[in-house]
């Protein structure tokens, strides 16, 4: 029987006591005496840093590493998360000295090796984006968001349409898509879906006008279901002066398959670490990498990384004045670029459409299996094949059983496998939503159903059971509320509560 | 590979695809995809290489960086806001326990109380360090710390012109520039003194006024000055309702006053040298931001924020993302910021390497830093090179070489000759540069003295 690991393990700030060291930083004999910062500048009280020695540094993480879930303790099915292998060559290769030692600022003659990596990284999603130019620059999804955006607000202003500055998205959309808008000073326009989970084609039809910027839209959507239209709202967008900008959030669906550029997209970011399998990090990092078109590319970000065939020598070009400027400090997340690489690397031509092929396939598989649970039905139309991901509705379950889809979570979890993205997206009601990728074979799929189907009748037999889970896991069911109420965000905090 | 599907990272082989397309009574995966109309379908050879097994991969990946010319082979005098530093085995050890590296953003609490315990006390961990009672679990790093804070700051007066030093690094300066223009904040620039490098405090003042949202001060500012004449401007714009935001270097507050402890209304920075990684050519970093909590203001943060609370039945301490309604997946347009993923692994990494350096290695390492830094400018003014600006300085020095444009290459590789990166070239001319130098705890006095002796031989 599955049980999360537990310890009563206390915060770091309590585990130290006066004097021990965990580390011997390099020597230093210059004489302290030397040290003389302005009287009023200088630091008064230490800061309130742990004292531990080594092995029970060790221990405490451990510790914590134990009360926790990944892709490599069990399926982990985040809807709109991508949550694949992270293959492991991928964090010896980054750990490489001549990655991990390289200043930005470094003359470019020394870092030819690492720029070469990134141009042709820059090709290889150009080329399965179908929009031949690149920037890795912005660090996440939603930073490769406003950066598209940003590229489109800058190709209207150029062109004297500084007043499109309204940005249709549908409401099944990506919560980082609005508040990317928004972050741009764009207006969002939101339209309804349609009863098939599509964008309703006469909504976007009366959405556009001399003040559309563009529309944003992933494809397949948020439902995963593919907007077979999409041609149809590319010459509607287009038509009215727009561009397109696609979601890279779902491309795990469309790898070698269908590339943005062919289905009228001016632009679009790629979230690496989900389609290229780098680590979430456990909230990050990421890498949102965009890519555009002709029309798009004088606006990229600054500095462009290019390559002089006739010299064989890579560099930083920063002479474009119409960049929109910079979105990072440097570069970007090189090293997580650089895992990219290795996927792609490793997959090659004939792997990358294999992935799409397994994750479309595991997805429409876990669908058909779970829609048949009584409880549960599948959201909007049940007639088309799903792409990389479906959304499933615990509405039943709830009226006959008042036992909710957060319920459903909670008690998966309690099993040992994780749960599916909850209540998203939002015109699904009770959402679960489901996305094995390519990293789930048949099996795991069907002891997931197994479960899920064990769980539910627990529920039907007593909703007390629901609501009490989960009980496996490190801890109870956490108050939310409890947190807003009684905010305590820091040591800090704790400490003068302690002292009232 | 090819069509039995057969590679290390794909779970299902012939035989469970023909299983389960049996069970969806289809006879091929393409028909999956028979909704998709035919002319926007792909039929072309991508212009991708072939698959390559691990070894091959991991030779044709080594073969490319080899080409790299490191940190570790050079002398690096390169700062900017981030540094080279040195890692401890145990944190490594612990990066990759994939339990931490291989899971998504805590949405399910109870199953993550690791990882949530652990951005706790990073966040806490960084209030120590800045003075501040709450932080935010990471932002990507300090340049668009720069940015987030400038629109927070606007968001909390709602106000429409920020002000900021002229002693910024150019590349956090760019993100600025850049972050603003969505909110069409104005922005204006505040000069530094010609012969102190240190904010102008008259005309800072005379800037500030009610339309004014914040002001961002850089202490060490980008020249390395110690900014200790900051009272004034802090107790004005206080007066005036202008929010104050310093960016630090983290190391320094080891020995300076935290910005907490002066007035700072919101502290940024950069947590990469602190502990958050390797140098990566720039990226992934770790942008730090935390201010005074304030009910109403707090709720203006960008980003994830875990607070400690308790479960529903037991009633057991537990860790949870809290003060969600800010965020994107929540507000959607009317969010605080669009930060979903952040940088939560190099947060983890931070916190592991300040808990290993405890309060004694913090200050070793940032006064070997001072000390390193002091011992090279004696050495430099022994042979007559002077600092542009002569005012008390933390790691980092302006050099004053006057390299003129047309022979900075030759510098460059006159230094790499010497196994020296001398620093971050700046122009105050746009003709002739002057190198950021900056020293790590990593250099020894012979790297110090070599490349104080480097210089006078160029100068020679």
């Amino acid at each position: 029987m599955y049980r999360q690991a537990k310890y009563d393990e206390p915060l770091i700030f309590e585990l130290g006591k006066k004097g021990r060291r965990a580390h011997l930083p390099p020597r230093c004999d210059f004489s302290r005496d030397g040290i003389k910062i302005p009287e009023n500048m200088r630091r008064v009280t230490p800061p309130d840093l742990p004292e531990l020695h080594e092995g029970e540094v060790m221990r405490h993480y451990v510790h914590l590493s134990q009360m926790n879930y990944c892709v490599d303790t069990g399926t982990y099915p985040l809807g709109s998360c991508t949550m694949k292998y992270n293959p492991k060559v991928n964090e010896t290769i980054a750990r490489s000295e001549k990655m991990m030692y390289l200043h930005p600022n470094q003359p470019v003659e020394t870092v030819q090796g690492i720029l070469e990596i990134l141009y042709e990284l820059q090709l290889a999603l150009g080329e399965l984006a179908g929009l031949p130019h690149t920037t890795l620059q912005p660090p996440a999804g939603a930073s490769g968001e406003y950066t598209g955006l940003n590229l489109i607000k800058a190709y209207h202003q150029d062109n004297g349409e500084g007043q499109r500055d309204e940005i249709i998205a549908p409401d099944s959309s990506h919560g980082t898509n609005p508040a990317s808008t928004v972050l741009n000073g764009q207006k969002l326009i939101e339209i309804k879906s349609n009863e098939d989970g599509r964008v309703d084609i006469d909504a976007l039809k009366a959405a556009v006008s001399n003040k559309t910027a563009g529309l944003m839209l992933t494809n397949p959507n948020t439902l995963g279901i593919f907007e077979k239209d999409i041609i149809e709202m590319s010459n509607t967008v287009r038509d009215a002066g727009g561009l397109l900008y696609y979601d890279g959030a779902n491309f795990n669906a469309i790898v070698g398959k269908i590339r943005p550029g062919d289905m009228g997209y001016d632009v679009l970011h790629f979230n690496l670490h989900k389609t290229f399998s780098t680590p979430h990090g456990g909230g990050g990092p990421g890498s949102g990498a965009v890519c555009c078109n002709d029309i798009l590319e004088p606006y990229l970000p600054v500095p462009t990384i290019n390559h002089d065939k006739d010299k064989d020598y890579y560099y930083f070009d920063y002479d474009r004045p119409k960049s929109i400027g910079k979105v990072h400090g440097y570069y970007g997340n090189i090293a997580v670029a650089l895992r990219a690489y290795a996927y792609i690397a490793a997959l090659g031509e004939e792997g990358l459409k294999h992935t799409s092929d397994q994750a479309v396939l595991t997805a429409n598989y876990a669908m058909r299996k779970m829609e048949k649970i009584d409880g549960l039905r599948l959201s909007h139309t049940s007639a088309i094949p799903r792409k990389h991901e479906s959304v499933l509705e615990a509405t039943p379950f709830l009226r006959n059983h008042e036992v909710s889809g957060m319920d459903i979570a909670k008690m998966l979890i309690s099993r040992g496998v994780h749960a599916p993205t909850v209540y998203f997206p939002l015109i699904a009601h009770e959402a679960l939503m489901m996305e094995p990728t390519e990293n789930e074979n048949k099996d795991r799929i069907d002891q997931y159903v197994k479960i899920l189907e064990e769980e539910m009748e627990k529920a039907r037999q007593d909703p007390d059971y629901a609501h009490h889970a989960p009980t496996n896991t490190s801890i109870g069911r956490v108050d939310d509320a409890y947190a807003i109420r009684n905010l305590t965000l820091s040591w800090k905090m704790i400490k003068e509560k302690q002292e009232e | 590979m090819g069509d039995n599907y057969a590679h290390p990272y794909l779970a299902n082989s012939k035989k469970d695809i023909d299983e389960m397309l049996e069970y969806l009574g289809i006879s091929s995966i393409e028909e999956l995809y028979s909704d998709i109309p035919d002319e926007i379908r792909f039929k072309g050879q991508l212009k991708l290489p072939h698959y390559k097994s691990e070894f091959e991969l991991m030779e044709a990946v080594k073969s490319k960086l080899s080409k790299n010319i490191t940190t570790r082979e050079v002398r690096s005098f390169l700062g900017g806001g981030i540094l080279d530093i040195y890692m401890p085995a145990i944190q490594d050890e612990l990066l990759r326990r994939t339990e931490f590296y291989s899971a998504y953003t805590p949405y399910q609490a109870e199953t993550s109380q690791g990882i949530l315990q652990a951005m706790f006390e990073y966040q806490s961990l960084i209030c120590e360090l800045v003075g501040m009672d709450v932080a935010n679990c990471s932002l990507y790093d300090w340049a668009t710390g720069v940015g987030e804070a400038a629109l927070m700051a606007s968001r909390i007066t709602k106000r429409t012109k920020f002000v900021y030093t002229a002693a910024i690094a150019p590349n956090r300066e760019a993100v600025l520039q850049n972050y603003v223009t969505g909110a069409n904040l104005e922005l204006e620039m505040v000069p530094y003194v010609e012969n102190t490098g240190k904010m102008d405090v008259a005309k800072a003042k005379a800037m500030l006024d009610e339309t004014v949202a914040g002001i961002y001060i850089e202490n060490p500012n980008f020249f390395g000055i110690i900014e200790d004449e900051l009272d004034e401007i802090i107790e004005d714009a206080h007066a005036k309702g202008v929010k104050v935001v310093v960016g630090t270097d983290m190391n320094s507050l080891a020995l300076l006053k935290p910005p907490g402890e002066y007035g700072a209304d919101i502290a940024i920075g950069e947590g990469q040298s602190i502990g958050g990684g390797p140098l990566n050519f720039g990226g992934p970093l770790l942008g730090t931001l935390a201010m005074k909590y304030n009910k109403k203001e707090s709720r203006q943060m960008p980003g994830r924020i875990v607070g400690q609370t308790i479960t529903q039945n037991e009633g057991e301490v537990a860790y949870a993302n809290t003060l969600q309604t800010r965020e994107q997946h929540i507000k959607r347009e009317r969010a605080t910021s669009n930060i979903c993923t952040n940088e939560a692994l190099v947060a983890l990494s931070c916190a592991i390497h300040l808990t290993i350096l405890g309060p004694q290695g913090y200050k070793d390492t940032a006064e070997t830093m001072y000390l390193s830094a002091h011992h090279v400018v004696k050495k430099l003014e022994e042979i007559g090179v002077k600092r542009v600006f002569d005012s008390e300085f933390f790691n980092s020095f302006i050099l004053d070489l006057k390299i003129p444009k047309d022979k900075k290459q030759e510098f460059t590789q006159f230094m790499l000759d010497r196994k020296i990166f001398p620093g971050i070239p700046y122009s105050f001319d746009g003709e002739n540069y002057d190198y950021i130098v900056t020293t790590s705890y990593l250099l020894c006095e012979k790297d110090l003295d070599d490349f104080a002796k480097a210089i006078g031989e160029w100068r020679k």
